[in-house]
């Protein structure tokens, strides 16, 4: 017999599984819904619990509804915690994903839990994203905000490596072409196939993104 | 513990046998009879987070000096099964043999939280030992593990960072049965015996 | 969040710090003093011996340009002393960790003191010290527990991070066969390892039980540290409950003598009002 709190419970589960997941899978929007609606339904009928009082209701005349109304009262409380906590651990997944220099479209290209980074060919057919409208404006908007964050300081890549170096200079090797890039040392053009040696804190974001191997 | 804390929401999850001390005419729902009244006295198992407010909430005045005449709380509540007696003496006898899982999968959260509401001294003492001694075997296979997955593969970088205690052998039935606190703390453990072993490695790297 | 890292030192970050170590080495060819962020390192003149931090002595020996002196410690003998001391005379505890460097004044031999103010426990003494040495303040990593002359049969914090670097890119150089103090060194990893999970038991019983880790080395509690945190954590949660009717009735017992026995909470109130 499924009771109020039950559907609340297993988008905490969700969120459970959530955490311990390197992707974010699907938001779960019909889960969503039916718990909101029975905080709605829990609230109506509190109203009507307590409409013939006339708003002179005495919980130690009227015991037994004052337990009913409790029982609503807690129930509605306890929904939305888990609507509350579900959305806060994929709000921190995302801000996670923005730090580690993910894509959207990666994101929303993504169909349930494949890896990521593997949606070229993808697009422009019908994919479900794992990601609600919303969530996908607060992935857009906090990437600016960390860009603009970032943009105060040109000397130091906030979201890069937290790694101790091990060398200054490194050998890495192109994988894809990634145009013309300025380091300290001049210009250098970064042609697939190519292999140089580098200084480790010029290329630390190319790496990242896939354009440059690491060698040795 | 945190409002958005996942695993205290799910502690309180943990259902706990309540008996009801009055009639609630619309409340035969929680007893699988619902457009009937819930009598008192009926038992019911009820989640942590509606048993424990029903129990403290009352709808009268207290009286101090005679608490016979106070308003009677809704609902009066015992331990749950996983912290009772059973449970409680098999520990006694030997906490590394139970399996904490199959009593709750947050068994000590769920412990301390019944601890909060009322006084257990007894259950305390026997839950701090239980949960020291089968931390020293929780450190033991964690290291055995950790230790084992950056030697056979060379490189275990990102396939066991998930809650996959892939175990084989002897421990594997210990290890299924711990709860999330003992997960955790197994987590821990494995994960900085398999960092020093990468670092280790990576010396020779240099 | 945006941290990914767990609280304290990572396994990587320990190893690098550990590379500020001074140890002593023999230098092959000249090298003109190097104007680094901590200071200037010495003039290199062969046969002299000179401590260089473990980096730069790392670098010149894969260059061939220096040998290094590993510290007294990792003799073969030391390590077996300490392997002794831990499993023998105290199996419980980690091998004490090496003493503050003393020395004798000229004006009074015979009479050894210690070179580090703050470890010294009598004040006059200390006043007198910093007299005669302002220079003295000597902590890690400035205090040098890996040089030559650092003594034997103890385990400098960094112990184990020392050892791996030098066995692995100055095996040569050691005064043994390295695989001889690898494989010590193996032994005391273990051992310690174990005393290490043993030491939790000290928490099953109420009381002040707590950890001590004294002795303990940087890679040890990097390795440790979130599985002895979160175990000492959850101690204290289940016996938080406990620990709080005790407060209660410690409480009640100190103010039992002024007021008159129930209602204690109520003429608290009351008292606020």
């Amino acid at each position: 017999m499924p009771m109020y709190g039950d559907l609340g419970n297993k988008l905490v589960q969700h969120a459970k599984r959530t955490q311990n997941l390197s992707h974010l899978p699907p938001y779960q929007t019909e889960l969503v819904r039916a718990v909101a609606r029975e905080i709605r339904d829990l609230d109506k009928d509190v109203a009507s619990l307590l409409e013939p009082f006339q708003g002179s209701f005495d919980p130690s005349a009227e015991q037994a509804t004052a337990c009913t109304l409790l029982v609503n009262h807690l129930s509605m409380r306890r929904n939305k915690r888990c609507l509350l906590a579900y959305h806060r651990i994929r709000t921190d997944k995302l801000e996670e994903l923005v730090w580690n220099g993910a894509d959207i479209l990666d994101l929303a290209g993504q169909t349930t839990g494949g890896p990521k980074g593997v949606t070229e060919g993808n697009e422009g057919g019908g994919t479900t994203s794992s990601l609600s409208p919303q969530e996908e404006d607060y992935f857009r908007q906090f990437g600016d905000l960390l860009a603009l964050y970032k943009g105060q300081w040109t000397d130091i890549d906030l979201t890069g490596s937290l790694e101790p170096p091990r060398d200054l200079f490194i050998d890495v090797r192109v994988l894809k072409d990634a145009g013309e890039i300025q380091t300290e040392y001049g210009a250098i053009n970064l042609t697939k196939n190519s292999q140089f040696y580098v200084r480790q804190g010029d290329v630390e974001r190319l790496i990242v993104q896939g354009y440059l191997q690491k060698l040795g | 513990m945190s409002y958005y804390d996942i695993d205290a929401i799910l502690t309180d999850a943990e259902k706990i046998p309540c008996t009801f001390q009055i009639d609630v005419p619309d409340l035969g729902y929680l007893d699988n009879q619902p457009g009937h009244t819930l009598k008192s006295g009926s038992r019911v198992a009820l989640p942590i987070w509606l048993a424990e407010m029903l129990a403290i909430a009352n709808t009268g005045t207290i009286d101090m000096d005679d608490p016979s005449q106070s308003s009677k709380s809704f609902i009066t509540f015992d331990l749950p099964p996983a912290l009772g007696n059973d449970v409680v003496q098999a520990l006694k006898a030997d906490p590394r043999s139970v399996p904490l899982r199959d009593q709750s999968a947050h068994f000590y959260a769920l412990a301390t939280h019944m601890m909060e509401l009322s006084e257990e001294p007894e259950l305390s003492a026997v839950l701090r030992k239980t949960f020291v001694s089968r931390a020293a075997e929780i450190a033991l296979h964690a290291r055995k593990v950790g230790g084992a997955g950056g030697k056979g593969k060379g490189k275990a970088t990102k396939d066991d960072n998930a809650s996959n205690l892939g175990v084989g052998g002897a421990g594997e039935d210990f290890l299924r049965g711990l709860d999330e606190w003992e997960r955790k703390l197994f987590r821990c453990a494995h994960d900085g015996t398999k960092a020093s072993k990468e670092w280790m490695e990576n010396v020779k790297k240099r | 969040m945006a941290l990914p890292l767990p609280p304290g030192l990572t396994q990587n970050e320990v190893a690098f710090l550990a590379e500020m170590e001074m140890v002593t080495v023999v230098p092959r060819q000249r090298l003109d003093s190097i104007d680094l962020l901590g200071g200037k390192t010495p003039q290199l003149r062969p046969p002299h011996r000179a401590q260089l931090p473990l980096w730069l002595a790392l670098l010149l020996k894969k260059q061939r340009r220096a040998n290094i002196v590993p510290p007294a410690w990792m003799h073969p003998a030391s390590l077996a002393e300490i392997i002794h001391r831990e499993t023998k005379e105290d199996p419980e505890a980690f091998s004490p960790p090496p003493p503050p460097p003393s020395r004798a004044l000229y004006s009074q031999p015979g009479t050894a003191r210690r070179l580090n103010p703050s470890y010294v426990d009598d004040f006059t003494q200390t006043q007198q010290n910093s007299q005669q040495d302002p220079n003295s303040i000597l902590s890690p990593p400035f205090l040098p527990s890996n040089v030559a002359e650092s003594p034997a049969g103890y385990l400098p914090y960094h112990w184990l991070e020392v050892a791996e670097a030098l066995l692995t890119h100055a095996g040569d150089d050691m005064p043994a066969p390295a695989g001889e103090v690898r494989s010590l060194l193996r032994d005391l990893v273990e051992v310690r390892a174990a005393k290490m999970r043993s030491s939790t038991s000290a928490l099953e019983g109420f009381g002040d039980a707590y950890l001590t880790l004294r002795g303990v080395g940087a890679m040890e509690l990097a390795e440790n540290r979130a599985f002895l945190a979160g175990l000492v954590d959850g101690v204290r949660k289940i016996g938080a409950s406990a620990e709080a009717t005790r407060r209660e009735e410690e409480e009640e017992a100190r103010r039992g003598g002024d007021y008159g026995g129930d209602g204690d909470e109520d003429s608290d109130e009351d008292m606020g009002l």
